[in-house]
């Protein structure tokens, strides 16, 4: 595309801006930094639908920079950030989660936090038939010998699954270093071990578990979540059980470390008002995502907490060299 | 049952259906057919069309780029060698020397022919069999994954000519050595990386097939002198006599194995196509036979696929992961109750693989005359174009400039591999199998505390050892009976 148009289309938004002092209908372009298909694509490309629909946005485009893990998209967005001064990027946990295990020279605080959007708690699950009625019954098991029980989830050792799982075992006084963890290639496959009974206690996240839950499949025996979530009503929080772990995988968009304040502060407008609206509402119902919406400082204040958190927990745990 | 049978002949029968698996079919093949190029890229390409259908179209439609993906990929695999999927890597084995020898035309249409029944009889057994099969893919675990995986890799002896098993073990070795780069899943760390953030995620397979095969080939070609007559014109699309005969048992029983293969979750498509080559060799080498046994066996395989992502929500491979990805952005929840829930959706989408595969056939049939007219092209243009399209198909997947000069390393290293008769399926063979391998033996290793017994202590791990035996012990064997009659080692 041409610059000096790009330029000019881009000063006369600013100008209807101005003059009509509100977030105008224009392009918003969403950097993905993993590859089309998987649920933070989908979140991303959701957002940018319920944009586009609420005419928020006059189109929304998407770029996946695919690799390393998200490293690769997050290191061009930064290092190309005039290229990106006015585009988004989504990110999610493993953010902050691969910058304290040093797998990222780059943080969050390298972005520009725009909102925090949506929230995926961790849960805990059994197959329908397993004899473990409730947490406290596994943990119990895990205390008298940390190997007793399989644990299994869809991401490698050190990461998300397993973190959380260690998070919430720790609270319960379980030596979590010793616990078996089985990683498998995905969330999907990790359910099949689960059914096929090669794992007895699954670490994974409520969106993608939550068909299982209503077919009748898994059980959920205990949810990361600060209060109960509405979809799950009858499982109990891990803070109501008595272990204080609250940890949320949150996903949510970036601003370029270089974007100007105005388009910032239009970025979240933008934001807080897709939020309110219907159409956000039935997206999350339609996906079954928990709302978060943290919106800039607020949202920079969450993660500096979560990665306290994090940071505090994987070093005793020994995830961090 | 019938009546949801019925009731998916409506929705797939609908006129604005038909044209969207048409066009589904005419977007997926032309993509696929593109060397590098491969199902997940065609369906993510063709993502933003989806959203913008109903449902059961959208989702029909897209069911229609993922198997003319795979069908299409077939026709890169035997004109040019370069296969833009891992299931149609078995494909190029016998249909590019066959293309070579100027019978272009006839190996694509035993390929077209090969993929219509396969997807054919893998969409009946879908209709039939979806919700009783469930099982069978909760039914392997890693003990057995293991097995299988070791097994795959034993089948390298059928790949083997005669004389140079070594050969092929050493370049399967350096396939699994290959596999290792990158993040190690068990313990998270990083392994030959060299700190680069692009090789994080390891070697992507797409890149190493085009190295390893298409630019290898191109680099080949300008190595040799052109001896000229090696592209004979093809003007026929026909089988050759006998064909027919000879392909109709080796598809039948290619089908059946490629739908239960490609069930598992994993490399479906890949191993069945592997083992269905493998398996075609033992019998016979006609290589009509070894070109429709692995495409038999694939198109099968991908209609087995759906079987898990239908009946439980759990996707088998990438492609699937992204179908699986569009399915939810179009409200469908499949899973366990999907059938009560969208009962419309679930036997639309088979119907209309049934239906897909007609549409392939008639669309792709007509075509073969012109497309095999390719390999009559000229070496100067041929190769700039292989070498060309296939580092645009591998930088298109990436966008990653470092690819390339990973790619341009692994295909001279390659031609110097071939140049020293190392065959390079094998090494292909070995890199896809690798990181699995890996994966499910560590895992069983772990959950037995160390102890290999697990590996041998199941019924279905005890029947697939014994398969293993007996394929590195029957050349022995043969060998040894031999040795009496004085018969030299040919």
């Amino acid at each position: 595309m041409n610059i000096r148009s790009r330029t000019a289309s881009v000063l006369l938004a600013i100008l209807g801006c101005a003059i009509s002092g509100a977030a105008a209908a224009e392009r918003v372009h969403v950097v993905i930094p993993v590859a089309a298909g998987g649920g933070l694509d989908g979140t991303a490309r959701a957002a940018g639908r319920a944009l586009t629909e609420t005419e928020l946005a006059e189109t929304v485009s998407f770029e996946n920079i695919a690799g390393a893990g998200g490293g690769r998209g997050l290191s061009m967005f930064v290092e190309n950030a005039a290229r990106f001064r006015e585009a988004l990027m989504v990110n999610s946990t493993p953010l902050i989660l691969r910058h304290l295990q040093k797998l990222y020279p780059l943080s969050f605080r390298d972005l520009t936090p725009i909102v925090g959007l949506v929230a995926d708690y961790g849960i805990f699950v059994v197959r329908s038939e397993s004899t473990e009625s409730d947490w406290s019954g596994v943990v119990e098991r895990l205390q008298a010998d940390p190997r007793g029980v399989v644990v299994g989830g869809g991401s490698a050792r050190g990461s998300l699954d397993h973190i959380v799982a260690a998070l919430a075992l720790d609270a319960a006084g379980v030596d979590a270093r010793r616990v078996r963890y089985l990683p498998y290639d995905g969330g999907g496959k990790a359910m099949l071990a689960l059914l096929g009974k090669e794992i007895e206690l699954l670490s994974t996240g409520l969106g993608e578990t939550l068909p299982f839950i209503r077919a009748g499949e898994v059980r959920v025996l205990a949810i990361t979540s600060p209060e109960r979530v509405a979809a799950i009503e009858h499982v109990q929080t891990l803070t109501e059980l008595g272990y204080p772990v609250v940890f949320a995988n949150w996903r949510g968009m970036f601003a370029s470390p270089a974007v100007d304040d105005d388009v910032r502060e239009r970025h979240i407008q933008r934001f807080r008002t897709l939020t309110a609206s219907q159409t956000w509402r039935q997206t999350l119902e339609q996906y079954g995502w928990e709302p978060l919406h943290l919106f800039g400082e607020d949202f920079t204040r969450y993660l500096e907490q979560q990665e306290a958190l994090l940071g505090e927990t994987m070093t005793r745990l020994g995830f961090t060299q | 049952m019938w009546e949801g049978i019925a009731q998916g002949l409506g929705t797939a029968l609908d006129p604005a259906n038909l044209l969207w698996v048409a066009a589904g079919c005419c977007a997926g093949t032309l993509i696929g057919m593109l060397p590098g190029l491969g199902p997940i890229t065609a369906i993510a390409l063709m993502i933003p069309v989806s959203y913008t259908l109903e449902p059961a179209a959208g989702l029909i439609m897209m069911a229609g780029v993922y198997y003319g993906a795979v069908f299409g990929g077939s026709t890169s695999s035997i004109l040019i060698n370069a296969p833009g999927v891992a299931s149609t890597v078995a494909t190029s084995f016998d249909g590019y020397p066959m293309a070579r020898s100027g019978q272009a035309g006839r190996a694509l249409a035993i390929a077209a022919y090969a993929s219509f029944a396969g997807g054919t009889i893998g969409a009946i057994a879908l209709l039939l069999f979806a919700g009783a099969l469930a099982s069978w893919a909760t039914a392997f675990q890693s003990p057995e994954y293991t097995l299988i995986l070791v097994f795959a890799l034993s089948s390298i002896a059928a790949f083997a000519e005669r004389g140079r098993v070594a050969k092929s073990c050493v370049a399967a070795l350096l396939g699994l050595m290959l596999g290792t780069v990158g993040t190690d899943q068990s313990a998270g760390v990083q392994r030959f990386t060299f700190g680069r953030l692009d090789l994080m995620d390891g070697i992507s397979f797409i890149l190493l097939a085009m190295a390893v095969f298409a630019l290898a080939e191109a680099f080949h070609m300008l190595t040799t002198r052109d001896r000229g007559g090696d592209y004979r014109p093809a003007t026929s699309v026909r089988l050759a006599k006998g064909d027919a005969r000879a392909i109709t048992p080796t598809v039948g029983r290619n089908s059946a194995l490629g739908f239960l293969v490609g069930i598992l979750p994993g490399a479906g498509a890949t191993l069945a196509s592997f083992f269905a080559y493998d398996f075609e060799k033992r019998f016979t080498r006609n290589p009509a036979c070894g070109i429709a046994a692995p495409e038999a066996a694939n198109n099968a395989a991908c209609t087995g696929s759906f079987v898990p992502l239908l009946t439980l929500g759990i996707p088998g491979s990438g492609t699937t992961a992204v179908l699986l990805g569009v399915m939810l952005s179009l409200g469908i929840q499949p899973g366990p109750r999907l059938l009560e829930t969208d009962p419309a959706v679930f036997w639309g989408v088979i119907v209309s693989m049934y239906i897909g595969n007609l549409v392939l056939l008639a669309l792709n049939l007509p075509l073969i005359p012109y497309i095999s007219r390719l390999i009559q092209v000229s070496r100067p243009v041929l190769i700039p174009f292989v070498a060309a399209f296939s580092l645009v198909g591998v930088y298109l997947t990436t966008s990653n400039a470092f690819d390339l000069y990973l790619m341009l390393g692994f295909g001279i290293a390659a031609l110097i591999l071939r140049s020293w008769g190392f065959p390079l399926a094998p090494l292909l063979l070995g890199f896809i199998l690798s990181g699995m391998l890996e994966e499910n033996l560590r895992r069983t290793l772990y959950l037995a505390d160390g102890s290999w017994s697990m590996l041998l202590d199941r019924p279905a791990t005890v029947l697939l050892a014994f398969a293993c035996a007996a394929i590195w012990l029957a050349p022995a064997i043969r060998w040894w009976r031999s040795r009496p009659a004085g018969e030299p080692e040919s």
